[in-house]
């Protein structure tokens, strides 16, 4: 008895540090690469601390194009997740409350889009796009973006609109709201936690892609960040130190997000799964 | 101010479960009406339906005289007290108190007297601007009742409003909706409750339901009437059961003779007891069952002619001001019962005692369950 209770008052802690370490170390490898000067990565040990901080590299990556790549990654992302956002909510909407015949057939179908491999569906994305003539344009990513994030964000919402009280609905329809006014006014305020953590997992996933821009983009004016680090990858192939920096500045915005909204995405993951 | 009336009301589900079967009701203007019953009995799908939460499979619901089936729910000049308040948790209490009158195109300066008022009435003055979240139960369930005040409608429906609060403040909330269904008398109400002791403190008419078996073979609606009517003068045996606590005991007997005076049985145990009862509709010899509440046996005050039960005492429950005495009623036959005696009684476990039981406070029903009419 005692042995079992043994492992997770220590294991789970161990587990945590080793995790813990398996993260943190490349980002601190990462920072601190990011201030030495190419001389002293190649003149010391890999792990070393910097000797001084030398800012040479951020100046250097902020002198090039990093700006319209950043730009572009902010317009997009933004757009995208909007856009998400709002349609993922109304669906969920409809899916969790509204009683209609096709509606867990329905459900089914849009949750079972999660499983649609990414690439399977890059050729007939491409021809599309460029079809329509959104080629090499600012919105070419929207559709993309956005529909591939649809299902997982569905299913969160629809999720997380299941746990509201039917009781608000009611209280609602009898204060004469009409199903949209329901949504709008009670629901998707009330939504908040879920909103925010399809929000900034979509965010975290959409700054971060590459693929998709990689394809539908080719102009540095269109380009966004994850292929700036591409561009910078190829620019300084032997300067490590440069292509740390640009990844630093390009996972900063990230991590400040995830600081300001952690405990609204941990509130959103135990939503589901906490009564009360 | 708005009337209400049921007309041969059905509900069933797609699967045909039927919950419930011809509910025929009226409500008068500034009643205070309360739907009581077992749980499962469809009252608060009664009530649901009134509101216009749940469609109606049959029969015809009027508001005001208008045909009300079809009207959407806020149409319907009716506001809800939820059980567990149905508080929007986003918006302050004055928030939650206007957003009716905003949906409703209100001017705001209008709003804003009518929820100030409203407030005020309620002692929440100090707590607009607060969360649901920062409030007492007892304050969030005062702030439900001021939403559905502030709106003005002809109907409140209330669906078992004080079930989330402790005893105490159940109490204290009960005489504050009582007190306000005074005041505000410019609304009926119907009031959806488990607790006979709500339904009799507060109701002006109770409507008694019926669950399972007894609602498919009489309908739902067990018996209509003002609350010392159904305690007094119970239709069924469901409804004598249902109403009073300790519930009534019922012991099979068999009529022994009719006459001007009423109804005498004879129990199983060999025992007569004389009910004053209109025996018209039963036979001698015929199997019946005498009702007899606990707080109607008393202790013999030996004055000759008294009719008693002899009983055996199985255990004494002391509560104080009076004791529960449980008994094998008609010694020989073993019948469970109960008696509300005075606290200081005297009486002990295993104690043979003999208890009065006066002929105006005995009922018998008869084979179908049914009520003998009182003769008083």
């Amino acid at each position: 008895m005692n042995q079992k209770r043994r492992f997770p008052r220590v294991g789970i802690p161990l587990l945590a540090l080793v995790w813990l370490a398996v993260t943190t170390v490349p980002f601190i490898f990462m920072v601190a690469s990011s201030f030495k000067s190419q001389e002293e990565t190649f003149a010391t040990s890999v792990w070393a601390p910097p000797s001084h901080l030398y800012f040479g590299n951020y100046a250097a990556v902020l002198e090039g194009p990093f700006f319209t790549y950043f730009r572009n990654s902010l317009f997009v992302v933004a757009v995208s997740v909007l856009l998400i956002v709002v349609i993922s909510a109304m669906a969920a909407y409809v899916f969790a409350r509204m009683r209609f015949t096709l509606n867990k057939t329905l459900f089914g179908l849009v949750v079972a889009g999660m499983i649609v491999p990414l690439h399977a569906t890059l050729v007939p994305i491409y021809l599309l796009t460029r079809n329509l003539g959104l080629y090499d344009t600012p919105f070419a990513l929207f559709g993309p973006y956005v529909a591939l994030s649809l299902p997982v964000s569905i299913f969160i919402l629809t999720e997380f609109m299941r746990q509201i009280p039917r009781e608000l609905e009611e209280a609602a329809q009898l204060d004469g709201c009409s199903p949209f006014a329901i949504f709008w006014r009670i629901f998707f305020p009330l939504s908040g936690p879920g909103l925010a953590t399809v929000a900034i997992f979509n965010g975290i996933g959409l700054w971060n892609e590459f693929i998709f821009a990689y394809m539908l983009t080719s102009s540095s004016d269109h380009r966004t960040l994850p292929l700036a680090i591409w561009d910078f990858q190829g620019q300084y192939a032997s300067n490590i130190p440069s292509m740390l920096a640009v990844l630093v500045l390009t996972s900063l915005p990230l991590i400040v997000a995830y600081a300001f909204g952690q405990e609204r995405v941990i509130k959103g993951m135990m939503a589901g799964s906490l009564k009360g | 101010m708005a009337s209400i009336s049921l007309s041969n009301v059905q509900k069933s589900y797609a699967n045909g479960h039927a919950v419930i079967r011809d509910a025929n009701l009226e409500v008068g203007m500034n009643e205070f009406c309360v739907f009581l019953g077992p749980s499962g009995c469809g009252k608060s799908t009664l009530l649901r339906m009134i509101a216009g939460l749940e469609s109606i499979t049959d029969g015809a619901l009027r508001i005001d005289g208008d045909l009300m089936n079809d009207i959407e729910p806020a149409k319907r000049k009716v506001a809800m007290v939820f059980q567990n308040y149905a508080l929007y948790p986003h918006m302050s209490v004055y928030e939650n108190m206007a957003f009716g009158l905003r949906q409703a195109k209100i001017d705001n300066a209008t709003i804003d007297t009518k929820v100030r008022r409203t407030a005020a009435a309620l002692q929440l003055d100090g707590l607009l601007e607060r969360r649901p979240a920062a409030l007492s139960g007892g304050q969030r369930q005062r702030v439900a009742i001021g939403r559905a005040i502030v709106r003005e409608p002809g109907v409140f429906l209330f669906d078992e409003p004080l079930s989330n609060l402790d005893a105490a403040l159940r109490v204290q909330t009960r005489i504050e909706i009582a007190r306000l269904h005074r005041e505000f008398r410019r609304a009926s109400a119907i009031y959806v409750t488990h607790d006979q002791i709500e339904a009799m403190a507060l109701a002006d008419k109770i409507v008694l339901l019926h669950a399972g078996a007894n609602m498919e073979k009489h309908g739902s609606i067990a018996q209509i009437g003002a609350p010392l009517d159904l305690y007094h003068r119970p239709r069924s045996r469901f409804v004598a059961g249902f109403i009073g606590s300790p519930q009534m005991n019922f012991l099979p007997a068999s009529v022994k003779s009719i006459g001007e005076k009423g109804v005498e049985v004879e129990l199983e145990s060999g025992e007569r007891v004389l009910a004053h009862v209109d025996g018209g509709k039963v036979r001698v010899g015929a199997r019946v069952t005498l009702g007899v509440r606990p707080e109607h046996l008393g202790l013999p005050a030996s004055q000759p002619g008294e009719q008693t039960i002899r009983c055996a005492v199985r255990l004494v429950e002391r509560m104080g001001e009076h004791s529960y005495v449980h008994l094998d009623g008609g010694v020989s036959a073993g019948n469970p019962m109960i008696a509300k005696l005075p606290g200081d009684g005297g009486v002990a476990r295993d104690d043979r005692i003999a208890l009065t039981v006066a002929p105006h406070a005995c009922h018998v029903f008869d084979e179908q369950d049914f009520a003998l009419p009182r003769l008083h």
